[in-house]
């Protein structure tokens, strides 16, 4: 135990097709893991069932010892909604397309969702904010929408967004991939900087440097299951697997 | 020789009957308006004046049709070719004669009337003092209210215009109205077969019925008029009245004894 | 007849024209979205029967559904007629131009990024607030010329009511017109309604000005 996320057995399949396999995954406290693999892997079905966006078949999905789904005879069964909203509190999820509300201020889209959920004093709650787009490089654009931002920047927001409801462990879904190539290197430095913070972090990617740099495990899926995981050195580097060496080696040549 | 004859007859008969082709008399009628003119239970168009204008047409040569106007705007529809005249129980107003259209002599004398519901108590039309009044748009009963009646009208708790006769005898009928004031052939007409509606006695403005042209078209009327009078002289005027039993005695040419 | 006479006449009638209009918009524009959550409803009988009356009531003439409310309930229940004839012309009107609505307002709910329900459900937001506080905002703002257009149409349709003998601006025009055998009346009846317009145009561009701070 002790670990902050726990998925155990995972099956998800997509009519009729196992995009998840008996999967395992834990990540323990101010862990950084990354998740790489090629497309139709099944790294983003997993990162979505983690995030309560789509409903696993099978399997255990347990948050700091609080059970959101646990498997009975091979199925999911999910827990009431007080529960599930108790395990929502716990992450944040930063996508890959931003998802902003356009219609909010970059300050709005911040400071809404821990007064309006969270129900927290407003005073407290745009100080937290002002501190973290300060954080971001953001402070002066407070009061822009997002329309108005780059995409790195509205990169940076989103994430503001996710740390504004202080979660636990904070997911990314591939989020340098809308992104110019030029300006992955200012959402890895806001990343590097949460994991010097011991932050826990699940990040989804496949940018092999991104997953090098910044995490300290690393897995690697392909069809649904995962293949090879481990300290990113070894696996990036060194790889043992036929299917990862191949994987790795299409990448270089892109 | 005789085949020659025959074929020159031929000839002439069929370029006679080429150029009757090339005359056709477009006939402007309102499609809701019985016994003048409507549509029968085959969908066809009939009624006394397109029974008269189809005899008029067999008269004159013409190529004859039917086209329904919308009543309020038959006099633009008219000018714009859409029609050759207007002939369907159509009151001669002085406007129309002031505007420059051709009218024919009057050949049909109207009353304007009012239909009640018999439990109203309602005999008169002083009895209408606050009372929903309906009349239908366009029509010379409504034009009566407006003007020569106004006095009357005024008296009135609302005067409802409505945009069919159908309209204003349902409003009647549903008790929205209290009054329908109408030509007195279609008050017959709807009446008819009816225990609970009564007509009241009083005939209120005497009007006459006339075919409009378009300004200019003196002759087509001179000639109308003149075939109309031949369809009398030949007695198809009247066997075409028979058929129409509400109006026959408001016909000028036959009661003009 | 003067003219002046003739628009103050017309000007009567305009109230009552007025009166269709925003007593239409203000139970259509609700109603509309009633209709629209039901027709996109999870319950297929729910959507099913919704999809039927909006096709009925988008199918056919609003001419026969004035008819249908005002006289329907005579021919078919021996009800009375009513003498305010606004009540039966006010529904009527409310109910086709809900069911435009609808298909408006679902359209606009429709072409909402899933994205930003996602955002929403993982900060959070209940349904009810991810509704009100992040969709409907920006379908407010994605529809608003579509409703603009339906607006405009409406000044025009309310001439319609004239089919149950309410004697509004158009009506008292052509009584006039008949009874002067003149156009000018419907010269005066288009500059009504021209003018109504080009105020409903403002108000409308005024409002999708408001909204424009964000794309």
């Amino acid at each position: 135990m002790g670990d902050l996320l726990q998925i155990n057995h995972i099956r998800k399949s997509f009519g009729g097709l196992e995009v998840l396999t008996d999967l395992n995954l834990s990540v323990r406290k101010s862990q950084v893991l990354s998740i790489i693999g090629p497309s139709g892997s099944g790294k983003s079905t997993l990162l979505r069932c983690a995030t309560l966006l789509e409903k696993m078949d099978g399997g255990d999905l347990i948050y700091d010892g609080l059970y959101a789904a646990r498997d009975v005879n091979g199925r999911s069964e999910y827990a009431p909604p007080e529960t599930i909203r108790e395990v929502r509190n716990m992450f944040g999820l930063v996508f890959q397309n931003f998802n902003l509300f356009p219609h909010y201020s970059v300050l709005k889209n911040v400071m809404e969702a821990p007064m309006l959920v969270q129900k927290r004093a407003k005073s407290e709650v745009k100080k937290e904010a002002l501190d973290l787009l300060e954080q971001m490089g953001l402070r002066d654009k407070a009061d822009a929408y997002p329309c108005q931002l780059s995409g790195g920047q509205q990169q940076r927001v989103s994430i503001a967004r996710a740390l504004a409801m202080n979660p636990k462990i904070l997911f990314f879904d591939e989020p340098t991939s809308a992104l110019d190539p030029e300006l992955t290197g200012e959402i890895l430095k806001v990343i590097r900087g949460l994991a010097e913070k011991k932050m826990t972090m699940v990040i989804v990617t496949h940018e092999m440097a991104f997953a090098r740099d910044v995490s300290d495990y690393v897995v690697f899926m392909d069809g649904g299951v995962i293949v090879e995981e481990g300290d990113p050195r070894e696996v990036i580097d060194r790889p043992t697997k036929e299917r990862t060496i191949q994987f790795l080696r299409r990448m270089r040549e892109q | 020789m005789k085949k020659l004859f025959c074929l020159v007859l031929a000839l002439a008969l069929s370029l006679t009957a080429l150029s009757a082709l090339a005359d056709t008399l477009v006939m402007g009628i309102d499609p809701e308006y019985p016994p003048f003119s409507y549509m029968d239970d085959s969908g066809e168009y009939t009624g006394f004046d397109v029974e008269v204008c189809k005899a008029v047409c067999d008269l004159l040569g013409y190529d004859f049709k039917i086209f329904a106007v919308d009543w309020d705007n038959k006099l633009i529809q008219l000018d714009n070719m859409e029609c050759d005249l207007i002939w369907s129980g159509m009151t001669i107003l002085d406007s129309m004669k002031e505007a420059g259209y051709v009218i024919s002599a009057p050949y049909y004398d109207n009353t304007q009337v009012l239909v009640v519901k018999k439990d109203s108590g309602i005999a008169s039309s002083a009895d209408l003092a606050g009372k929903y009044v309906a009349v239908q748009l366009g029509t010379s009963g409504e034009a009566l209210l407006n003007g020569d009646l106004q006095d009357l009208t005024a008296t009135f708790g609302q005067l409802v215009t409505c945009q069919s006769f159908l309209i204003c005898f349902t409003e009647l009928d549903g008790g929205a109205v209290d009054a329908v004031f109408v030509d007195l052939p279609v008050a017959r007409n709807f009446a008819a077969g009816r225990d609970d509606l009564m007509i009241l006695d009083e005939s209120l403005g005497a009007e006459q019925y006339g075919i409009a042209f378009r300004s200019g078209d003196a002759e087509l009327c001179a000639k109308v008029e003149s075939a109309v009078q031949e369809l009398v002289a030949n007695g198809t005027y009247a066997e075409i009245a028979a058929k129409y039993p509400d109006i026959v005695n408001n016909l000028l040419f036959l009661n003009a004894d | 007849m003067t003219l002046e006479t003739m628009i103050i006449k017309m000007g009567e009638g305009f109230g009552k024209t007025c009166a269709i209009f925003f007593l239409t918009l203000l139970f259509s524009l609700p109603l509309g979205m009633l209709v629209a959550l039901l027709r996109m409803s999870k319950n297929r009988a729910v959507s099913g029967i919704t999809r039927l009356v909006i096709s009925v009531l988008r199918g056919t003439p609003l001419m026969l559904q004035l008819l249908a409310v005002t006289y329907g309930p005579f021919y078919l229940f021996g009800l009375k007629v009513a003498r305010n004839k606004l009540i039966p012309v006010v529904i009527a009107f409310a109910i086709n131009y809900a069911a435009y609505f609808a298909e408006i307002y679902r359209g606009g709910i429709e072409s909402m990024p899933v994205g930003q329900y996602e955002a929403a459900e993982v900060l959070g937001y209940s349904k009810v607030q991810t509704f009100m506080r992040i969709i409907l905002p920006q379908v407010v703002k994605r529809i608003l010329p579509s409703v603009t257009n339906e607006v405009v149409t409406l000044v025009k349709d309310t001439s319609m009511a004239f089919t149950v003998a309410y004697q509004e601006m158009f009506t008292i025009g052509k009584q006039i017109a008949n009874s002067q055998s003149s156009f000018v009346p419907f010269l005066v009846a288009g500059a009504f309604y021209y003018v109504f317009n080009l105020v409903v145009d403002f108000v409308m561009g005024r409002a999708e000005k408001a909204m424009n701070y964000y794309r």
